[in-house]
């Protein structure tokens, strides 16, 4: 059987061929593996792949097919990518662009400065507000260059999560 | 515990009311269980299921969870610290810990605050007594002005004859609120007024001063003790320049720059700083130092700080034992010449934060947990799985306090740590450290202030894949992890696959790593 797996930036393809007691005998991107694999305890997973060992740790994310892994040095953010979950991706793909032109705010906190005005020419990475949350400051910036459209707070407003801040396009 | 006599003056406290939350207020009770102290917690709403109020011996309700409402209210605190006739409270700290109406309105109360007379927080929490305090002790200030600058014109021709560049620092602020650089001629004016209306705002007194600017600062701190007997020690000193918008984030000791003879000089400055105001407790005295050595009185803390382990593993000693002791009218266990500096120690804040995302906190339930072990790791924290990090105070997850033998041994010690230390559901602060013991300026020791913003580019960097196959593994991992859970429904398909399942109990932790 062949899936997709999503392990941060990447789609790997997968394919399995054999998994027999111990033995698993598998295909990653063209590539083939002879492991000997054993769960070792619930997400816990023990790899030897020519006699290197791998010890994998799985952490289940919102739903059965993500989950958060970590090895012994990384952290890695894994997605199985089965028919349902494409589907639903090309679906997002329209919204998304969208998401990248409004601020908003991710936790309550408190509007600090607006250096920005409506009608004001921003490039990326420009600060376009300061937001204090949590006793700590953080600038939210632009993600590409554009114009602020929309300016709905003012300096030393109190704003719930999720406001919509600032509007660039 | 059964009562000994003691002398007059000296009751041994009995029962701590921790004034506080998070990792500081378990790290206090830890210090109180040893000493067979009962303990109590106080908590909001949001810390219900805090793990200082798990460990305490009482827990009470304070409030709802907005800090204002319950670890800064007052009345309600002192209500409750009658009603389960604690003796002491501990503030910790951050909330009240620096508030000296506090600090009285426990004395009033007959019950002992484990920190300074309320006189030494007020003398040393306005930042221009503190330095007319400094400059009769004889203790170096930083070159500016001696009095609150009301008048525009006044600042001007103070700041000529200081020279450029400095900082218009608001009176009663602190703890990096409140300050404005000012490099140029032209920018003096607009700096003024901007410093002195933020201060209004933020602080309710637009009073401001003046101080040189020490390019190339250095951030150094002494921790003191005072007992109410009139003994003073210093425990040496910790660096703390690695700081991102005047947060720190990494503290060590001992400092990589000091030569014995400055560290002599300073300590001896600190001890003569704290007997200036009577000091009584832990408390520590911050100087900002230049690259030629030459050391400045910037504030004191009159408090015990959030880095202060980094001086316990060091000089082999727990703080909060002392505080207790010292408010308990004990005199000092240790005599200067005995202390000493053994070793390399290196704190890291893990913060909830998204670094590749401007730092932005990132509160939310914490799916995993995984602490990292070892010889001399020690991580002060209160985090455990299925806990909800509130939005309401600060989002520091844990301190990870390391010990080597030398400063090298110490950050390689350090980095492993860090890798080890695993925590899922919210972002944090880990990578980020990382990339820290790993910056050519700081294992080199060579670093300001101005640490972070020189070398972001390097910080933010994401981590390097794994090498080796290793996430080939990650995907292979994945996918079988997955296949398990969806065969969970159709078991006649598991025994298709011939599954090999171990023994389920198997202590985890035993396992991992």
């Amino acid at each position: 059987m062949s899936y997709e797996v999503k392990v941060n930036n990447r789609t790997a393809q997968v394919d399995l061929l054999q998994w027999e007691g111990a033995y698993v005998h598998i295909k990653v991107d063209g590539k083939e593996y002879k492991l000997d694999f054993e769960k070792v305890g619930k997400g816990i997973f023990s790899l030897i792949h020519n006699n290197t060992s791998y010890n994998i740790e799985l952490i289940p994310g919102e739903n059965v097919k993500k989950y958060t892994i970590n090895t012994h040095k990384n952290t890695f953010e894994a997605e199985v990518i089965d028919a349902e979950a494409k589907y639903r991706a090309s679906r997002l793909k329209g919204s998304e662009e969208d998401a990248e032109n409004t601020i908003t705010a991710p936790i309550p906190g408190k509007i600090v400065r607006i250096p920005v005005e409506t009608g004001q020419k921003v490039t990326a990475g420009q600060t376009i507000v300061v937001f204090s949350a949590m006793k700590m400051e953080s600038e939210f910036k632009a993600k590409k260059d554009g114009v602020v459209k929309e300016v709905n707070v003012k300096e030393g407003q109190n704003v719930e999560a999720k406001k919509v801040l600032v509007v660039v396009e | 515990m059964a009562n000994k006599v003691k002398p007059k003056g000296q009751t041994m406290i009995k029962k701590v009311l921790v004034a506080n939350r998070g990792e500081i207020a378990v790290r206090i009770m830890r210090s109180c269980r040893e000493m067979g102290i009962l303990t109590v917690a106080v908590y909001s709403d949001a810390d219900r299921k805090a793990m200082h109020v798990l460990y305490a011996d009482e827990a009470y309700h304070i409030g709802a969870s907005p800090s204002s409402e319950s670890y800064l209210n007052i009345t309600r605190i002192l209500e409750v610290a009658k009603a389960c006739n604690a003796d002491a409270i501990h503030p910790g700290y951050g909330f009240l810990s620096e508030n000296a109406f506090f600090s009285e309105k426990c004395q009033q109360s007959g019950i002992k605050f484990i920190g300074p007379k309320p006189h030494a927080i007020s003398q040393m929490g306005d930042k221009i007594t503190a330095r007319k305090t400094m400059l009769a002790a004889k203790v170096p200030v930083v070159p500016g002005t001696e009095t609150a600058i009301t008048d525009d014109q006044q600042a001007i021709r103070m700041i000529h004859d200081i020279g450029l560049p400095v900082m218009v620092k608001a009176s009663a602020g602190g703890g990096g609120k409140g300050m404005r650089l000012v490099k140029r001629a032209e920018d003096i004016e607009s700096s003024i007024s901007a410093a002195r209306s933020e201060a209004k705002s933020a602080f309710g007194d637009d009073a401001v001063y003046i101080e040189k600017y020490i390019e190339s600062p250095h951030h150094i701190e002494f921790q003191i003790l005072a007992d109410q007997h009139g003994n003073v020690i210093q425990l040496f000193e910790r660096e703390c320049s690695v700081q991102r918008r005047h947060q720190k984030i990494i503290e060590e000791t001992p400092s990589p720059i000091l030569t014995p003879k400055v560290r002599e000089e300073m300590g001896k400055a600190a001890v003569a700083a704290a007997r200036a105001v009577n000091y009584e407790g832990a408390g520590t005295i911050e100087f900002i130092v230049d690259n030629q050595l030459n050391y400045y009185f910037l504030e004191m803390n009159t408090r015990l700080q959030v880095e202060h382990p980094i001086t316990e593993r060091v000089v082999g000693i727990d703080l909060v034992k002392e505080q207790i002791r010292i408010a308990s009218g004990q005199k000092l266990t240790y005599q200067q010449e005995e202390l000493q500096q053994n070793g390399h120690a290196i704190e890291c804040r893990v913060y909830a934060e998204d670094a590749a995302n401007n730092f932005m906190p990132d509160p939310g339930k914490v799916t995993h947990i995984t602490i990292p072990y070892g010889v001399g790791v020690r991580v002060d924290g209160y985090i455990y799985e299925g806990f909800e990090i509130p939005t309401f105070y600060d989002p520091l997850i844990a301190k990870l306090i390391v010990w080597g033998r030398n400063r090298e041994d110490a950050i390689e010690r350090t980095l492993r740590a860090l890798q080890e230390f695993k925590i899922a559901g919210v972002k944090t602060s880990l990578n980020f450290l990382e990339n820290i013991m790993t910056a050519p300026d700081f294992k080199g020791g060579n670093y300001t202030t101005h640490f972070i913003d020189e070398n972001i580019n390097h910080l933010l960097n994401e981590k390097d894949a794994c090498a080796d196959n290793c996430e080939d593994m990650v995907v292979i991992s994945a996918f079988l992890e997955y296949l398990y859970r969806i065969r969970k429904a159709s078991p006649k398909e598991m025994t298709a696959l011939k599954n090999n399942w171990k023994d389920y109990s198997r202590i985890r932790s035993v396992l991992k790593l």
